[in-house]
C-alpha cells in the first residue's frame, strides 16, 4: 500500500466514526448501499466529509459508479495523486 | 423476478404509515371551498399545506383571466413550442418575466420541474461544472444528472464549503454554475445569499437562484430573496414555478444574459413537451401582475408568519429554520410521533404536511406548515390552537 493510499484509507476512517459512529468497523469490500446499508444522504454526506479531509473534490457522476469504499479509496488516490503533480 | 421487486422497500414503508383513516401522504382532497379551506376525510379543514404563499388561486380577475383564454383558445396547445405551441400569449409572458426583472431574457417551461431540468441540463457542457447545495430539489439533482457536466455537491447553506471546492477547480471555476434556493422547502430555511454572491465573484463563476418558495414571498416586487437581499445585479439565471405563488402549474428561468434565447435549441425538456395550456398563461400573466404589485399580501402573509413562528417558539417546538418564513417544519423525534402530530392536527380541522425520509434532509420526520397571504388571522388562531391540543394531550 502506497502512502497516498494508507492516508486515503485513514482518511475515510476517521470520516466514517465522524458522520455514521454508529456503523463500528466497516468491511472496506462491503458494497456500501447493500451490505452498510446507506442510503444516498448518508453517502454524499460520508463523501464530503472525505473530501474536507483530503481537500480534493469528487464528482457526483464518479461517485455513481462507486459500489465498495475499496473503490472509493482507489478513486480518491487517484484524484488526490492527480492534485500532488 | 418481477420489474417491481425492487420496490418492496417502499411498500414497506408505506404499509408502516397505516392503512386506516386519511392517507397522511398524497392524502385525498375531496374539495376545494377557497384557497385555505377544503374538505378531507368529509371534514372542512384549514388547508395549511398548499404552498398556496399568494393565496391567487381564487381571485376572481386571475380566474376570469384563465376563464377567457380557455373559452378563447381552447383547452391546450396540443404541441411543443418548436412546433405549434408557441401563441403570443407564451411570448408575453416571457416578456413579463424579463421585464419584472429588468433583464433581457426569460422562458417559460411546462413546470417547475422542468425548467431546473430544462435549464441545468442545458447550461452545463462537457467542460463544465455545477456546484450544488447539499439540500438541493429533487429536480437541481435531475437536472445536473441529465447534463454533460461535472456536479460538485457542497454543504448546505455553507460559503466556505462551496470556496474551497471552487478553489480546487482553478481556472475552471470560471465553467462553474452555482446553484441555490432562495428558501429551502422541507426545513423552510433561507441561503446566506450576500456570502454566496461573495464567493461567486472571488471565482469569477456563475449563479442560479431557484426562488420556487420564495417568489412572491420576498423582495419589494416580489422577485425572490435575490431582490429582497439587493443582489440581483450579481445572479446570472433565476429559476422559479408557477405552482406555489403564481398559483398554477409551469416554470420560468430568467436571465441577464441575452443568450438565454439559445436554449430554446437546446434544452430537452423545453423542446420536447408540449406548451402550458392557454388557460394556465393567461392566469399566470394576471399573477404575476398581483404578485409585483402584491406588498399588501405579502404584508398579510408576513402577519401570519410572524403569529405562528411565534406560537411554535412558545410551545418549544424545534423548528427547521431560526428565520421565520412561509414554510413552518417542525422537526420531530421520530416518524411515529410526527404521524401522531400529522393526525392531531387533521382531528382538529387542520391540513398540515407530513415530511418522512427519504424526502427529507437528514432522514429528518418533519411536520410542515406553509402559510398564505389569504389565511384569516382567526384561521391562524386556530392554526396555533390545534397545536396548543397536541401539546396539552402529549
Amino acid at each position: 500500500m502506497t502512502d497516498q493510499s494508507a492516508r486515503v484509507r485513514h482518511a475515510i476512517r476517521e470520516a466514517l466514526e465522524a458522520s455514521l459512529p454508529e456503523l463500528g468497523q466497516v468491511d472496506f469490500d462491503a458494497t456500501l448501499t447493500s451490505d452498510v446499508g446507506l442510503d444516498s444522504v448518508q453517502i454524499m454526506d460520508l463523501v464530503m466529509e472525505i473530501e474536507d479531509r483530503l481537500d480534493v473534490s469528487i464528482s457526483v457522476e464518479a461517485l455513481a459508479e462507486i459500489k465498495t469504499l475499496n473503490e472509493l479509496a482507489d478513486r480518491l488516490a487517484s484524484r488526490v495523486g492527480e492534485e500532488n503533480t | 423476478m418481477s420489474l417491481f421487486e425492487k420496490f418492496s422497500g417502499l411498500a414497506e414503508a408505506r404499509a408502516g404509515l397505516g392503512e386506516a383513516g386519511v392517507a397522511p401522504v398524497a392524502t385525498p382532497i375531496e374539495d376545494i371551498i377557497s384557497a385555505t379551506e377544503g374538505v378531507i376525510g368529509g371534514r372542512r379543514v384549514i388547508l395549511a399545506g398548499t404552498n398556496n404563499y399568494m393565496g391567487l388561486t381564487r381571485e376572481p380577475e386571475i380566474v376570469e383571466a384563465a376563464q377567457e383564454a380557455l373559452a378563447h383558445y381552447g383547452t391546450g396547445t396540443t404541441g411543443s413550442r418548436m412546433a405549434n405551441g408557441s401563441y403570443h400569449m407564451h411570448q408575453a409572458l416571457e416578456r413579463d418575466f424579463a421585464e419584472a426583472f429588468g433583464w433581457p431574457s426569460a422562458m417559460v417551461f411546462s413546470t417547475g420541474y422542468q425548467a431546473n431540468l430544462g435549464t441545468l441540463s442545458a447550461l452545463a457542457g462537457a467542460d463544465d461544472f455545477l456546484l450544488l447545495d447539499g439540500d438541493s430539489h429533487a429536480s437541481i439533482y435531475d437536472g445536473a444528472r441529465m447534463s454533460a457536466g461535472q456536479t460538485v455537491v457542497f454543504r448546505h447553506n455553507d460559503p466556505d464549503n462551496l470556496d474551497r471546492r471552487l478553489a480546487r477547480l482553478g481556472s475552471n471555476a470560471e465553467r462553474a454554475l452555482i446553484v441555490v434556493e432562495g428558501l429551502y422547502s422541507m426545513l423552510g430555511d433561507q441561503p446566506p445569499l450576500a456570502e454566496f454572491v461573495e464567493v461567486k465573484r472571488r471565482h469569477n463563476a456563475w449563479l442560479l437562484v431557484d426562488e420556487a418558495h420564495s417568489f412572491g414571498v420576498f423582495g419589494e416586487r416580489g422577485l425572490g430573496l435575490a431582490e429582497q437581499t439587493g443582489v440581483l445585479d450579481d445572479v446570472d439565471f433565476v429559476v422559479g414555478t408557477f405552482s406555489k405563488s403564481l398559483g398554477a402549474i409551469g416554470g420560468f428561468c430568467v436571465s441577464r444574459h441575452r443568450e438565454l434565447e439559445l436554449l430554446r435549441l437546446a434544452s430537452r425538456p423545453y423542446i420536447f413537451t408540449a406548451s402550458p395550456s392557454p388557460a394556465v398563461i393567461a392566469s399566470t400573466r394576471a399573477a404575476l401582475r398581483r404578485i409585483v404589485d402584491g406588498a399588501d399580501l405579502r404584508r398579510s402573509l408576513w402577519r401570519n408568519i410572524d403569529s405562528l413562528y411565534a406560537a411554535l417558539n412558545r410551545y418549544g417546538y424545534k423548528l427547521g429554520s431560526g428565520d421565520p418564513g412561509p414554510v413552518a417544519a417542525i422537526i420531530l423525534p421520530d416518524r411515529a410521533s410526527a404521524l401522531a402530530h400529522w393526525q392531531g392536527l387533521l382531528d382538529a380541522g387542520v391540513y398540515a404536511n407530513l415530511m418522512i425520509p427519504p424526502a427529507t434532509p437528514k432522514g429528518l420526520n418533519l411536520l410542515r406548515i406553509s402559510l398564505s397571504a389569504a389565511h384569516t388571522p382567526e384561521q391562524v388562531d386556530r392554526i396555533i390552537a390545534a397545536f396548543g391540543e397536541i401539546r396539552k394531550a402529549a
